[in-house]
């Protein structure tokens, strides 16, 4: 009866965490690692997506960041929380993609610049998620990768300002700096570009 | 997630409600709403939930998967010309060796056991003089100094004789 029983009873599967993956996949357990990328996917393309801008370039460097995950792993120090040493892979690699294209688009790009009429800023806005997606790939544009990757730390993935200085190894007043600065730069470009969603600030 | 007016009740300027948030982020209204009380949570509401890569979840890690396997094997096929050069590096190295000792052994005057003694004329040996002619009978026949060693070589017949000279004081071209 008591065996009976206990077939009855729904097993449930214990996930393990990220720390005991590592020790499998350490162990040359490849289908551990494809369960720590399932695992990660979500997380990983939504920070390089954010940070970048684009779907494919996001997803081709989600890809590199978990192939240099598995080619690092052995220098992961169990001791501190999986996902700051994995943030810190994906800001690095998603700062240096930024950089290189940065530097890329700088000579394209510099002169070209949407500006409303004073007519249409002062119509007002509706704020929509759409609308604010574009006005952020716009004027994101002026910060610099690092500040870019920060703000979306902060702002987007809600992660506190004590943790983005452990993923980018640098102190927390740094971070702070860094946020105040991207946030000052994203209102003067808010102005110069969308004046009608400037007007949100002024009107306070 | 909360209700809209659960949420305008809750929300305050600067706020870290998780609840607050993700309602922000999913309801536009709200978010014009949110918008015109704080500006700076604008940007927030493009947080939120993971995101799926294009193609899909499998697509993705298959491809991650994939890529894996080939940097495993470049990893691997880069050790390999490692190991060949080491492999040829020992064989070159147990060559030199082995001609290096042989050469140092024959060089000395050892007698092989069970043949025939080697008439020494002379005891100034000098083996890495060598001469590049051996073959002018008369003169080795009335050949005479002092400082030469000559040297007969043993053979089984008795009608050719091999006979080696070391002398520094003979021209080259003898």
């Amino acid at each position: 009866m008591a065996a009976e029983l206990r077939l009855m009873i729904p097993t449930q599967s214990v996930e393990p965490d990220d720390r005991e993956l590592v020790r499998t996949i350490r162990q040359g357990d490849a289908e551990a690692f494809e369960q720590l990328v399932r695992r990660k996917t979500g997380k990983v393309y939504a920070l390089c997506y954010r940070i970048i801008g684009n779907s494919e370039d996001a997803k081709d460097i989600a890809q590199l960041v978990f192939i240099k995950l598995w080619e690092n792993l052995e220098k992961y120090d169990p001791q501190y929380a999986f996902d700051t040493w994995l943030y810190r892979m994906v800001t690095n690699v998603a700062i240096d993609f930024m950089r290189s294209r940065q530097s890329r688009e700088n000579a394209v790009n510099s002169n070209l610049r949407l500006v409303k009429t004073s007519e249409e800023a002062e119509q007002g806005v509706v704020v929509q998620r759409k609308e604010v997606e574009a006005v952020f790939r716009e004027v994101s544009n002026v910060l610099s990768p690092k500040q870019k990757a920060i703000f979306v730390m902060r702002e987007m993935e809600d992660i506190p300002s004590c943790d983005i200085a452990k993923i980018l190894g640098c102190r927390e007043s740094t971070v702070r700096n860094h946020l105040f600065n991207a946030r000052k730069l994203m209102q003067e470009q808010l102005r110069k570009r969308y004046p009608e969603y400037a007007r949100l600030w002024r009107d306070r | 997630m909360i209700a809209c007016q659960e949420f305008r009740a809750a929300f305050a300027p600067a706020t870290e409600d998780p609840g607050v948030l993700e309602h922000l982020r999913a309801c536009d209204d709200c978010l014009d709403y949110a918008a015109h009380r704080d500006p700076e949570v604008m940007f927030r509401a493009l947080g939120g939930p993971e995101m799926v890569p294009p193609g899909g979840l499998e697509a993705f890690v298959d491809d991650v998967m994939r890529q894996v396997q080939v940097r495993s094997t470049e990893n691997e096929m880069d050790l390999r010309p490692h190991l060949r050069l080491r492999r040829r590096f020992a064989v070159a190295a147990a060559l030199v060796l082995t001609i290096a000792g042989s050469t140092l052994f024959l060089s000395r005057e050892r007698p092989v056991p069970g043949a025939a003694p080697v008439p020494v004329v002379s005891r100034a040996v000098r083996p890495f003089a060598l001469p590049v002619s051996l073959t002018t009978k008369p003169a080795v026949e009335t050949y005479q100094a002092a400082e030469a060693t000559i040297v007969e070589v043993p053979q089984d017949g008795d009608d050719v004789k091999v006979v080696m000279i070391f002398d520094e004081s003979l021209p080259a071209d003898l």
